[in-house]
């Protein structure tokens, strides 16, 4: 997966009765993104699946298995996971939504604007999927309190998720994956991705307030109770809100300057991770210790963990043939090996994709292709508006359906319990040309920074 | 014995276009659970109890167990809007339609079987062939029902 890790297609000679590696790895491949798709199974058990049969096939060794996984990734992914699942527990998204919403004297489109900014902000630092999942269950309290239709709050909350996460190297699970592959820091990611995000973030709330916004109304006795909710109720343990305030903060301050110690953000993450685990149960019985350790590592997202580690052997399985590579000499040949084409290219192809696919395996097998395309482009330095236009193809490409990244599911599997189902075409009918204008805004951002 | 023997006869009821906040003052004042929902040529259409208005109060959200502990909302406020807005809707938006209705031939085990097995209301309507509502019978009218047998028996 890495620029240096990379390996020059082999032609295994072990390869199950006597099968053309390609093909095999190939099919393996498809055989597992299908099979995700089709959402009957679960997806780390299809690529736990998928990479046995990549080393019982022969394609790899167990021990060129291993070294594809990126632990840098997982390492940021599972530190994160840790940190999140305990900050949840203090109420503090539940506080910051309630402000948020009284801090505009509860008038139902600042409550949008708000929340969805809220949302962003959090999605930025944090995983999205744990964002939506705690303002979307208040925002439909605070939609109640005011009155209004939820759907349009939900929808603004879901687009500003992704593009939120778009901004960070811990945002999205995309940029985790790129940042690790090319050695791109946290600090790239804040010069390079986060300043085109407000711009995107706000075009979009502009559209939204034009789709929905003029219809937004609440009378004064609603406003009103939303200006009666007490956001101090919602914090539900001060002290750890403290302790994970000063580790957010260390960690968050550790990423900015990781690069220039030479530390991958993983180990800022685990490290930070570590310390909150030990904060969070300071002076208590070790009974208790150990039972809150079991709590939080039974909240942590091991199904996304395995899918990663999995999809790494996977697609290092299909990199080892060659297939990649020669899927880079297409791309490049179809783009006539001009640059500013070819970042367009991965910049649009990344944003339908990843609307109509998981982004998460569609990423893992476009890094090794644009690594593969570094010679051509006069090295590996020379690739980094390629990383960005990938960066912003995946995530904001979220936003294109329903079924565009985990954060939108979770959000609409809320809704659809609490009885304000979110359907799949009208989400799309919204959702697909908003995503179009930001990949354009993306576009000019990229060719007015980097192309010209 | 059959179910027209210890059903009760003439029971109070509602029509399916009356504001459901009237009917629950009867009910309060009567004492009264729930009541079979009719419509104007008298069949039976579904039944409005306590526990049926409730749910329509209490949010989805809530009920779905994603926002369980909520100290921080103004809830009574938040209900009594709640409360407003299903009191003035007609029964027949709040009613449950699903009841448990038995013939006037039934016995008196078949029709306690049948409140046990269905086990969201205590009342079983007795209804006729063409819909007419006959009567209803309560648990509590099949174990009164028991006991007076039973001492009659001594």
């Amino acid at each position: 997966m890495h620029g240096d890790s990379m390996v020059e297609p082999v032609v295994n000679h072990h390869v199950i009765f006597g099968l053309d590696p390609l093909w095999l790895a190939v099919s393996i491949l498809l055989l597992v993104y299908a099979v995700v798709m089709m959402e009957k199974f679960n997806r780390a058990v299809l690529s736990l699946l998928g990479a046995g049969m990549m080393i019982l096939g022969g394609v790899l060794t167990q021990q060129q298995a291993v070294a594809g996984v990126d632990f840098n990734t997982i390492g940021l992914l599972t530190g994160m996971m840790v940190i999140v699942a305990i900050s949840q527990k203090t109420g503090m998204f539940q506080y910051v939504a309630i402000r948020a919403a009284k801090a505009v004297k509860g008038q139902p489109w600042g409550v949008l604007a708000m929340l969805a900014t809220v949302t962003a902000v959090f999605s930025a630092f944090l995983d999205n999927v744990t964002t939506v999942l705690l303002i979307a269950p208040v925002t439909l309290l605070i939609t109640d309190a005011l009155g209004v239709r939820p759907y349009p709050y939900l929808f603004s909350q879901i687009l500003a998720s992704n593009i939120g996460g778009t901004a960070t190297l811990i945002g999205d699970p995309p940029n985790i994956m790129i940042g690790s592959a090319a050695h791109l820091s946290f600090y790239d990611f804040l010069l390079h991705l986060t300043p085109i995000i407000p711009v995107i973030f706000l075009v979009t709330l502009l559209l939204i307030w034009m789709m929905f916004g003029r219809d937004l109304k609440a009378s004064d006795e609603h406003r009103h109770l939303i200006m009666a909710f007490n956001e101090n109720e919602a914090i539900k343990d001060h002290v750890l809100l403290k302790k994970c305030l000063l580790v957010l903060f260390l960690v968050i301050a550790g990423f900015t300057v990781a690069h220039q110690f030479h530390l991958e953000p993983a180990s800022i993450a685990m490290t930070g991770a570590a310390l909150l685990l030990l904060l969070q149960t300071w002076g208590k019985p070790l009974k208790d210790k150990d039972h809150a350790f079991e709590g939080i590592m039974a909240e942590v997202e091991w199904t996304t963990i395995f899918f990663f580690v999995g999809l790494f052997i996977v697609v290092t399985g299909v990199e080892h043939t060659g297939a990649i590579k020669w899927l880079a000499d297409q791309t490049l040949a179809m783009t006539g090996g001009d640059f500013n084409a070819t970042v367009a290219a991965v910049l649009w192809i990344s944003a339908i994709a990843s609307a109509l696919i998981d982004n998460i395996p569609f990423v893992a097998t476009m890094i090794p292709m644009i690594h593969d395309m570094g010679p051509s482009f006069g090295g590996e330095d020379m690739l980094m508006p390629l990383w960005w236009a990938l960066a912003l193809g995946a995530c904001l490409g979220g936003n294109g359906s329903l079924i565009g990244a985990s954060a939108n599911l979770i959000v609409a599997g809320f809704a659809q319990r609490a009885g304000q189902p979110i359907p799949f075409l009208v989400f799309m009918k919204h959702a697909f040309g908003l995503m179009l204008i930001s990949v354009a805004i993306a576009h000019v951002y990229i060719y007015l920074r980097y192309l010209i | 014995m059959l179910a027209t023997e210890f059903m009760i006869d003439q029971p109070h009821t509602c029509l399916i276009d009356e504001p459901v906040g009237d009917v629950f003052l009867r009910m309060r004042a009567q004492g009264l659970r729930m009541l079979p929902v009719l419509d104007a040529g008298g069949c039976v259409k579904g039944v409005l109890s306590t526990y049926s208005v409730l749910g329509h109060i209490v949010p989805d959200y809530i009920l779905s167990g994603d926002l369980s502990a909520i100290p921080y909302a103004p809830d009574i406020d938040m209900l009594r809007t709640h409360y407003t807005d299903v009191a003035g809707r007609l029964v027949g938006g709040v009613m449950d339609e699903e009841y448990l209705s038995v013939g006037p031939g039934e016995s008196l085990l078949s029709v306690a079987a049948a409140l046990v097995g269905f086990g969201r209301h205590e009342y079983a309507l007795v209804v006729d062939k063409d819909g007419l509502l006959k009567g209803m019978i309560s648990a509590g009218d099949i174990l009164a029902t028991l006991r007076k047998i039973t001492c009659d028996a001594r």
